[in-house]
């Protein structure tokens, strides 16, 4: 392992950054207009400009679909949440039907979501569910679901049976021995789980698109006014949620990844 | 949680609901839809409302209409050369990541990762803006002289749909090659270099066929998703790019044939598992054995 850099090493270096440049640009022509202004493609760099950042302020559809699809997100942690540590709790350490119903499970995320979305637009026709947002939050939950139950499982086949049984042996019972010993180890891959289910609701499109009814989500919304052009407030609205993306990656890669990394060394 | 069958009658019921709950939520929300979805695809439609009597028409008209053939056909490669692309520039790039050490490492993995988070919508709109006419791609070329006057080449056609995908797509190939790499253990390459095998020869003889396995998966995980967009196409596509993804939205929207919508719908699936199996057994061969 020499420390001069060889040509190999300088070529995997430019392909690599190559890709980070391909892969940035998208974000970055937003960000670039939601502080200058852009007129036929040229940028007028020398007034930068905080106007888009106003009129977002003041664009009440748009304000109105973000806070939609929170409300949504939060519905889907919750159920996704809720529903993929049972069935985690459930099936660990059970093997009839298990391989069967993990892989039911499992199908809405392996499938494209056209075919998931479409399934379910079908379906709630059939059982004579009106489109709602209550249709978009049963989507998003489907589609989540897969992710929280595996997270949970996964620390749950990692973490160690005498814990359970030592548990029992100093006289505790089921529910102290839930409370007290299985959901606090759960913890950290609950909250994982459901960082990754938030992060997949707030950006579903495609199923949405399908089951969703007069209300829209964001990303829905964007979708229509894509036809037409998109205002310069809507770069802001994506500036903004750049960067707090990334804020909650630095959080999640700060405090999530050391202590589950600490735990699976144990 | 052995200890269920305890004698509590609460606890009992508890865990009875829970049985019931954790056989019911899969089966009523994801096998229910999909199995009324297939039947949906033996029935017609008639001046607008659905004809519930079993037909095979759908099928005989995919198989035998001069349209659809050729447009699965075509999707189908248009897939199969954006995972070729996406991997062509993951594999380096995720070689590189591990030649890095420690914190570095999962830094910059975490950097070309981060692009997924963002919204799809808003990437598809900023990268049509790239690729137009007015766009920052026509104006490089025609600054560095490859071009006389901007093009229409990378825009509203099956080439602006490939390379939208290819760029939208490269995090999901990184991933899984990253992760073979990673997992090859250092002791093989070190007796390589003992052996007296130059780089590119362990690169060859060592690396390169153990991180196959990843590369299946990550071509696997890339056709799907390619696979399954209707929103690319939609958007950048023009005319002339037709997908697959494409038309089958259009038997929900404008064409209104939820049907034969479903038949095409069962052959989109049919392709996606053969490529999930595919991906899956080739991706796991050497994997496990190592």
């Amino acid at each position: 392992m020499s420390t001069l850099p060889r040509p190999s090493t300088i070529f995997l270096a430019a392909i690599t950054t190559l890709v980070a440049v391909l892969l940035y640009s998208p974000l970055f022509v937003p960000i670039v207009s939601s502080f200058f202004i852009i007129s036929h493609g040229n940028v007028d760099w020398s007034s930068p400009t905080l106007s888009t950042y106003v009129a977002l302020a003041g664009n009440h559809d748009i304000l109105a679909a973000l806070r939609t699809t929170l409300v949504v997100g939060v519905c889907t942690v919750i159920l996704s949440v809720v529903s993929g540590t049972l069935l985690a709790l459930y099936y660990h350490g059970r093997h009839s039907g298990r391989s069967i119903l993990q892989f039911i499970i499992f199908l809405p995320f392996l499938m494209p979501p056209i075919i998931s979305g479409l399934a379910l637009l079908i379906f709630f026709r059939e059982i004579g569910l009106e489109r709602s947002l209550l249709t978009v939050v049963i989507g998003h939950t489907v589609f989540v679901l897969a992710i929280v139950y595996r997270t949970v499982l996964m620390r749950l086949q990692s973490m160690s049976r005498t814990l359970v049984e030592a548990s029992y042996d100093l006289g505790a019972n089921g529910w102290q021995t839930f409370w007290r010993i299985i959901l606090p180890n759960l913890s950290s891959a609950m909250v994982g789980g459901a960082i990754l289910a938030f992060a997949l609701s707030f950006d579903e499109t495609m199923i949405t698109i399908l089951v969703t009814g007069t209300q829209s989500t964001l990303p829905v919304r964007l979708w229509a006014m894509m036809r037409l052009g998109f205002s310069p407030d809507i770069n802001a609205l994506v500036a903004l949620i750049l960067m707090f993306t990334v804020l909650l990656c630095v959080l999640a890669a700060r405090f999530l990844i050391p202590r589950q990394m600490a735990t699976e060394r144990n | 949680m052995s200890g269920a069958g305890s004698t509590h009658a609460a606890e009992r019921r508890l865990s009875q609901l829970i049985t019931v709950l954790a056989f019911a939520m899969p089966v009523v929300f994801v096998l229910v839809p999909l199995a009324i979805f297939l039947v949906y695809s033996f029935f017609s439609v008639d001046q607008g409302t659905i004809v519930h009597a079993p037909t095979l028409g759908n099928y005989v008209r995919f198989f035998t209409d001069p349209i659809f053939l050729p447009v699965f056909w075509n999707t189908i490669v248009l897939c199969v050369s954006v995972a070729v692309i996406c991997i062509l520039l993951a594999y380096p790039a995720a070689y590189f990541l591990t030649t890095l050490k420690g914190r570095w490492r999962y830094a910059l993995l975490m950097l070309l990762l981060v692009p997924l988070l963002m919204s799809y919508v808003i990437k598809i709109y900023a990268i049509r803006s790239i690729l137009g006419l007015n766009g920052f791609l026509n104006k490089a070329l025609v600054a560095l002289g490859i071009l006389d006057q901007p093009s229409t080449l990378f825009v509203f056609n099956m080439n602006a749909i490939l390379l939208t995908l290819s760029l939208l797509l490269i995090p999901f190939a990184i991933l899984p090659i990253f992760l073979s790499l990673e997992r090859i253990p250092q002791t093989l390459l070190r007796a390589s270099d003992d052996l007296g095998a130059s780089g590119l020869q362990t690169f060859l003889r060592i690396t390169l066929p153990l991180s196959l396995p990843g590369v299946a998966s990550a071509a696997s995980f890339v056709f799907v998703l390619a696979i399954g967009d209707f929103l690319t196409p939609q958007m950048v596509g023009g005319i002339s790019g037709f997908t697959f993804g494409r038309i089958l939205y259009s038997q929900f929207g404008t064409a209104y044939n939820w049907p034969f919508g479903a038949a095409l719908s069962v052959a989109l699936a049919i392709v996606v598992i053969a490529a999930i199996l595919i991906g899956e057994r080739f991706g796991r061969s050497r994997g496990t054995s190592v």
